[in-house]
């Protein structure tokens, strides 16, 4: 529109190049179809308090994950750095005592100590993130067993946060809508100023489009990788620390759903796996797409296993869309040249 | 001297090394009895179960691409002879011919759009993955109104896929070391081999060369799809019944050992041998830790360990590799 020679059409050919556009009609019918099945419920307070929660979470962790996938890597150790910041923070502060505030830096510090070691790992010998972040992933869930059976001789810690720590980090407005909402709807701006508006940003879509280049035209690579390592590790032991301090326990065994769930978000979102391409309204609108169609199902009717079929056709259906919308954005600028 | 150079050039080196330092950690620091271990059954039974799946999944990623939809069919699997054989009262044939299709029909899919799309495999099976277990739970919902169905195989089909040899050791470990010996044979001594590992080292080259590699690609998924439902299907009829859960461990710990045996993610580098070693490192790891006085919650600290050493040093022999040749051609 700023330029006004572009007509209708060209207008309209923009916004269906731009990479969120198929995820966002996505969402559309996601919505429309399950409030068409779910009536009432799930279109007033507790249907949008249901998954609007579900997306917080998966969502804080998603928009990391996301930017690494713009970057060309992967992070699977997600799954494991929640449930070692839960009991990190459950374990200094409840086990043995110690403020609040000292269990919440402990458990953060977890998510940033293995997100460096991830970064480190990956630029130092060159082996493709998936690998790594697999064997950091076993190496720190067995970590967590290991140091929680030997220190709280259990595998679930309980914890009882004090009213301001439960205010903050694990109250429901309402008693519906948590917190986490707002802590999501926060890492989104400081995470669309990084991507859209800072230098930075364009380092990580020049990392994703070709590492080379990116080096040699001055980037850090090496320090920018990790610097996305430890963001990822850091969102990770977010989310573990709000869900410690939400259900007052923290368990080994969680946070492995994640892992998937993260990236399927990411790619619904529109983001590419090899890289270089993506946006975090892309993210945020697969992170809510993927929300309403987990928890709309139980609005439904239906049987809430038809739920991971629709994620599963959603997902195929979403990259399917996003290569057609793609090569349609390629050919345009191969036209106009 | 030149006889270790040529040993560590090999593929399958790391492993067979990590194996070796597994067991001597295992022993002098766990206090192992390794006669003890080596004839007990419960690491023999993972790494056959494993094996299985790690092989085709294996050849998959020597081919640079990679599979993780196995997870839901291993469940398909089962379920499929379970509803068949056991809910409708079909014939076992029919029940294990069933669970086969469902693995060609989803191989068929995965591969179909891994060459069809722009789309890595990583996802398109993710998807897969997610889909089929939906449709694996739902219909077991709406069919037997359930999520776990009994089964009474006939006695010939408990003999060839689910006894226990000696009380003790399951059927299909047999079938595990066939299977090695095929899949060594087919990728060492035949072409298809080779169209495997050129597809894999630059897949442009290989179809100008006349490789057929989206019939390869597609065959290589249905063959990891159908190994899956055949480890589901076994457990189907070793354990008299079929559960929708499970199978979501095999994703990791396949991969895990597949690149602990030494096979390239990025593609165009592994053997058989590699992975066999790697699958029974990982076994051991996990399993062996029972029979040491370590603690048993500290295994999967060691898995990770263990992988992340092993790919080093597969990095390191790799190097080795390439150089040597490269200083021979020099000469």
């Amino acid at each position: 529109m700023a330029t006004g020679a572009t007509s209708g059409s060209g207008g309209l050919g923009r916004v269906l190049r731009r990479p969120e556009t198929g995820s966002f009609l996505g969402l559309i019918v996601v919505y429309v179809v399950f409030a068409l099945l779910g009536g009432r419920n799930f279109l007033t307070a507790p249907g949008w308090s249901s998954w609007l929660n579900m997306a917080a979470e998966v969502g804080i962790i998603a928009l990391p994950v996301g930017l690494l996938m713009i970057a060309g890597e992967l992070d699977i150790s997600v799954g494991a750095v929640l449930p070692a910041s839960s009991l990190t923070v459950a374990i200094i502060s409840s086990h043995y005592g110690l403020p609040i505030y000292l269990g919440i830096a402990g458990g953060l510090g977890v998510g940033l100590a293995v997100g460096f070691l991830n970064g480190l790992l990956v630029t130092r010998t060159g082996i493709p993130s998936l690998i790594i972040t697999i064997g950091t992933m076993f190496a720190v869930s067995g970590l967590t067993l290991g140091f929680t059976i030997l220190i709280a001789g259990s595998t679930g810690v309980f914890i009882v946060p004090d009213p301001l720590t439960k205010s903050i980090f694990g109250e429901a407005l309402g008693g519906m809508f948590q917190v986490g909402i707002f802590w999501w709807a926060g890492f989104v701006v400081v995470i669309y100023c990084l991507l859209h508006v800072s230098p930075w940003g364009n380092w990580i879509f020049a990392l994703g489009g070709d590492r080379q280049s990116a080096r040699n035209a001055g980037i850090p690579t090496q320090r920018l990788t990790i610097q996305l390592f430890m963001l990822s590790g850091f969102a990770a032991a977010f989310v573990g620390v709000t869900q410690v301090i939400t259900f007052g326990s923290a368990q080994v065994a969680a946070g492995s759903s994640f892992i998937f769930n993260s990236i399927m978000c990411v790619v619904i979102g529109g983001v590419l796996l090899t890289g270089g391409a993506g946006s975090v309204i892309g993210i945020v609108i697969g992170t809510m797409t993927f929300a309403i169609v987990n928890q709309g199902i139980f609005f439904s009717g239906l049987d809430p296993n038809f739920g991971s079929i629709i994620i599963g056709a959603l997902l195929l259906a979403a990259v399917l869309s996003n290569d057609t919308f793609r090569a349609m954005a390629l050919s345009y600028v191969a036209k106009k040249k | 001297m030149d006889l270790i150079g040529t040993f560590l050039r090999r593929p399958a080196a790391a492993s067979i090394l990590s194996l070796i330092g597994v067991l001597a950690f295992y022993a002098i620091f766990g206090g192992v009895d390794l006669g003890r271990f080596a004839a007990a059954a419960s690491w023999v039974n993972l790494a056959a179960n494993l094996g299985i799946v790690a092989l085709p999944v294996g050849l998959l990623m020597i081919a640079g691409e990679i599979d993780i939809s196995i997870g839901a069919m291993i469940p398909a699997g089962s379920m499929t002879t379970a509803i068949l054989s056991g809910y409708f009262g079909l014939p076992i044939l029919v029940g294990m011919l069933g669970a086969l299709a469902v693995g060609v029909l989803v191989g068929l899919v995965n591969g179909l759009l891994t060459v069809r799309t722009t789309v890595p495999s990583l996802i398109v099976t993710l998807g897969t993955l997610v889909a089929m277990q939906g449709i694996v739970l739902s219909s077991s919902v709406l069919l037997t109104g359930g999520v776990s169905v009994s089964l009474a195989a006939p006695d010939w089909a408990k003999f060839a896929f689910g006894h226990l040899i000696a009380g003790s050791h399951q059927v299909i470990i047999v079938w595990w070391v066939l299977l090695t010996m095929i899949f060594a044979f087919v990728v060492h001594k035949t072409r298809y081999g080779n169209w495997i590992f050129a597809m894999g080292g630059d897949k442009d080259s290989a179809r100008n060369a006349g490789i057929p590699t989206k019939r390869l690609t597609i065959g290589l998924f249905i063959l990891s799809a159908v190994c899956a439902s055949f480890v589901g299907m076994c457990q189907a009829i070793l354990f008299n019944s079929a559960q929708v859960s499970g199978g979501m461990g095999f994703i990791f710990n396949a991969i895990v050992s597949i690149v602990v045996g030494g096979v390239l993610l990025t593609g165009g580098f592994g053997s058989i041998l590699g992975i066999f070693f790697g699958t029974v490192t990982f076994a051991v790891v996990s399993q062996g830790i029972y029979f040491t006085n370590i603690d048993r919650n500290w295994s999967n600290l060691i898995i990770g360990a263990v992988l992340l050493l092993a790919v080093l040093m597969n990095n390191t022999f790799r190097k080795l590799a390439v150089n040597y040749t490269g200083a021979k051609n020099r000469n």
